[in-house]
């Protein structure tokens, strides 16, 4: 018997009990559009393909990570004594910065391309929680290190919660494990980071993909406007695929060269009785809602301005996230233009609160 | 030493050297690759018969002279410009040396310039075969430069020990063949050829990009699909030749390697390390993307595709050449010139007579100690290190009094062979005095005197 002979048997095996013809002819049907927009589409894989990588440096970073009093000695000897451990860890946090950066392009991709009108409203909503968790997700893993930096970052970052009328001081007791930030607050961040927080995203993430395959990839406005003979199309299988791959190739070299050129600091061990470094601030991905709250706060001074910009932070975000069901089809017209100007103010507002918040810092 | 120094601050003179070396690089590699692409796709149209590539060829001819008759070359003056200001002391040790061999790899120089501009200009208007003979030579012009300027520079990184036994003895020259056909000849000549015929390949893919995929569907399959086949070579050897060309390097520059396997702590000993990583991480992604962009898409492989691999091409070319210049270290050429180019005998009769002694271009008067550790810190530290820029040693050495300063330069200076810095850093040369006035000029800018207080004196105030 022939090697080609024997693994068509065993596909032939497989396929019985599992029915991958099915799925094959599934995956040869689909299409993707082709047009001078299609670049878009290639970020919601990327995003994928760094999270995988993700769950690959996180295990191995696993391996010798300790949370609680010896969180920070553990990663010291990953970044200064394990063989390439410098690597994975320098990976591992490079390639959560990427993410976050592959989600948020992908999700202007989606809002401006109106990819979340009907029927692609729980895509919309998904994603929107994959996001949110991918926040936390990089808000728990940054003080796993319990250095100087990543202590009083967490610290400053859980001020604000406790802002929020009532309930807020318990919700931030709840998070830190006590009053202050501890091996106890280290020891819940772990357990939401590789716990809680993959428990969550990985069922929800299927949920996404899942819609993606159903509704197929939406098109630009300009492109539906074209008669279907004129609208080009390319198969899924193989050659979007191939692209696909050649860009995740494409993403795992710029992790490389990010992760070598620059590897990940470790600071110094915290001391929860000094002074703060100066200087504290947060994740890059954190700064424009940070730096608007502290911008509302030197206009409306105290408790009052607090609530408000917590008010009105969320309010943005419970708009950006019903949008769907304002701008809900094609012939939408002028909500579909308010929808479209939201968008670019949404883009403005958190590109110039990140620079100001960058720029007040230095 | 015996040339003046030229301080960049900032961005230190290395790179200076470094953009303009990366670039040429990209080009001159191109031109040897390029070189031999050209004649070949030209005999297999002319066999073929295929008149579509031999007009694609004659357009991509005219882009090839241009790029390396014009950026090539230019950018190559600028290294015998960056390298005789950067480096007097080792260009003049090279040029003393090798002044035959380059005097050769100009001629060639010529050859190759002349035959480009034939070669372009000549297409349809003479014989066929008397033009593809045109492209042939300058097929072997352009690789024998490569094989000359490939002993000069493999020489800086293993001279020899028949080279070392008669350098300083002013009989040098004498050993020519020796210094020329080095440990690390073969192996590095066999990695560049690799990569001139990848770059060969990459270039004809922007160019191979730019055809209608829609119109000329034929055309277009053929010539990506035949562009890409040119990484191959580079895909299957490059691992040995590499692993060649580690094996022949001293065991004391392999250890660089090693060091920085489990640490990323500052220092030159952990950037190589990662830098070599980068280049083969980059050269495992140029070979996967060409693949899956152009080989299996070649209707749909488009400019953009192509700037990518370029993009990528010119991260590996910056890595290899940043690792190449990194494994020298400490030296400039091997064991023989420290990378701050003092000669290694000589360091003895430097620590008995002063640093500043031997230096012939510096103010040598009764200065400051500041000012005399300023003109110690440019010769000395300046080939590697800035104050504030690249490697800026007020970063490095934050934290530190000056007690703390001068303990660390005196490590360097007694330069025990445990020491950690004795793998990648030259030693600190010269007297107790000049010990006492490079930490009083680093100790000055480290630990600032506060406002109001005395200031050293500069030396643009003398």
């Amino acid at each position: 018997m022939t090697t080609k002979m024997m693994a068509s048997s065993a596909y032939d095996w497989v396929d019985e009990r599992l029915g991958l013809s099915e799925l094959a002819a599934l995956a040869r049907k689909k299409t993707v559009p082709v047009h001078a927009q299609s670049f878009w589409y290639y970020w919601g894989g990327i995003t994928l393909f760094l999270f995988i990588l993700q769950c690959f440096t996180g295990v191995l970073l696993l391996v010798y990570y300790r949370p609680g009093v010896e969180a920070y000695e553990s990663v010291r000897q990953i970044t200064f004594v394990m063989h390439f451990g410098w690597l994975i860890r320098s990976a591992h946090a490079w390639a959560a910065n990427l993410m976050l950066f592959a989600i948020l392009v992908h999700m202007f991709s989606v809002f401006f391309m109106k990819a979340y009108r009907k029927p692609r409203e729980f895509g919309w909503l998904s994603g929107m929680a994959l996001l949110a968790i991918a926040a936390c997700f990089g808000f728990s893993g940054y003080l796993l290190p319990m250095d100087e930096l990543s202590y009083f970052a967490t610290k400053v970052g859980l001020q604000i919660p406790v802002a929020i009328p009532y309930i807020g001081p318990a919700i931030a007791n709840m998070l830190r494990g006590g009053p202050d930030v501890t091996e106890f607050t280290v020891q819940r961040f772990f357990a939401l980071h590789v716990v809680v927080l993959p428990a969550l995203f990985i069922p929800l993430l299927a949920f996404h993909l899942w819609l993606v395959q159903r509704h197929g990839n939406a098109v630009p406005e300009s492109e539906e406007a074209k008669p279907a003979s004129e609208r080009k199309s390319m198969p899924f299988m193989p050659n979007f695929l191939r692209k696909d791959v050649a860009m995740w190739i494409i993403s795992l070299n710029v992790l490389a060269l990010l992760a070598s050129v620059f590897p990940w600091a470790l600071g110094k061990q915290y001391d929860s009785l000094a002074p703060a470094p100066i200087g504290i601030h947060p994740e890059w991905y954190f700064m424009s809602p940070f730096e608007m709250l502290k911008l509302l706060g030197a206009v409306l001074p105290g408790e009052a301005g607090e609530i408000a910009g917590m008010l009105l932070f969320t309010l943005g975000i419970v708009l950006w996230i019903l949008i769907p069901f304002y701008d809900k089809t094609t012939e939408a017209g002028r909500r579909g233009r308010i929808a479209h100007y939201f968008g670019l103010l949404a883009v403005f507002a958190l590109l110039t609160t990140t620079v100001i918040g960058y720029w007040t810092i230095r | 030493m015996n040339y003046p120094f030229w301080d960049i601050p900032y961005l230190g003179s290395g790179w200076v050297i470094g953009i303009i070396a990366i670039f040429h690089v990209m080009i001159s590699q191109f031109a040897v690759g390029g070189g031999l692409y050209l004649p070949l796709a030209e005999r297999k149209a002319l066999r073929e018969g295929r008149a579509d590539w031999l007009k694609e060829l004659t357009g991509y001819s005219k882009f090839f002279l241009v790029l390396t008759g014009v950026f090539g070359t230019i950018s190559g003056v600028g290294i015998w410009f960056a390298i005789g200001l950067t480096h007097p002391e080792a260009t003049s040790t090279l040029i003393h040396n090798f002044v035959f061999g380059w005097a050769i790899e100009w001629v060639f120089f010529l050859i190759e310039l002349s035959t480009a501009v034939v070669y372009y200009y000549t297409w349809n208007k003479i014989d066929a075969k008397l033009h593809l003979t045109v492209g042939w030579v300058y097929a072997g012009a352009s690789v024998c430069t490569l094989i000359i300027i490939n002993g000069i520079l493999t020489f800086m990184l293993t001279p020899g020990d028949t080279w070392l036994a008669v350098a300083g003895t002013g009989r040098e020259a004498s050993k020519f063949w020796n210094a020329f056909f080095n440990p690390t000849y073969w192996p590095s000549l066999l990695l560049r050829t690799c990569v001139c015929a990848s770059l060969a390949g990459i270039w004809a893919l922007i160019s191979a990009s730019r055809i209608d995929g829609g119109k000329q569907p034929a055309l277009k399959i053929s010539l990506v699909k035949w562009s890409v086949r040119w990484l191959v070579p580079s895909f299957v050897a490059m691992p040995l030749l590499f692993a060649w060309y580690l094996y022949m390097v001293p065991a004391s520059q392999r250890a660089l390697l090693m060091l920085g396997i489990d640490t990323i702590g500052s220092g030159t000993f952990s950037t190589i390390t990662r830098i070599a990583l980068l280049i083969v991480m980059t050269s495992a992604t140029i070979i996967g993307v060409a693949y899956y962009l152009a080989y299996r898409n070649p209707i749909d492989f488009n400019p953009a595709h192509a700037v990518a691999i370029l993009l990528l091409a010119l991260i590996a070319t910056g890595a290899g050449e940043y690792s190449r210049e990194m494994l020298r270290k400490p030296y400039v050429i091997g064991r023989w010139m420290y990378s701050n180019g003092v000669r290694v005998p000589y360091a003895i009769k430097i620590d008995q007579e002063g640093y500043l002694a031997h230096s012939n271009w510096v103010w040598n008067g009764a200065g400051t100690g500041y000012s005399r550790g300023e003109a110690i810190f440019r010769g000395e530290c300046g080939s590697c290190h800035t104050l504030n820029g690249y490697r800026p040693l007020v970063t490095l050495l934050s934290g530190r009094d000056r007690a703390n300063i001068e303990s660390f330069i005196i490590m360097l200076h007694e330069y025990k062979p445990d020491s950690p810095y004795h793998h990648f850093m030259p030693p600190m040369v010269g007297t107790k005095q000049d010990v006492e006035d490079l930490t009083d000029f680093l100790n000055a800018h480290v630990n600032p005197p506060a406002a109001g207080g005395q200031k050293p004196v500069q030396t643009a105030e003398r």
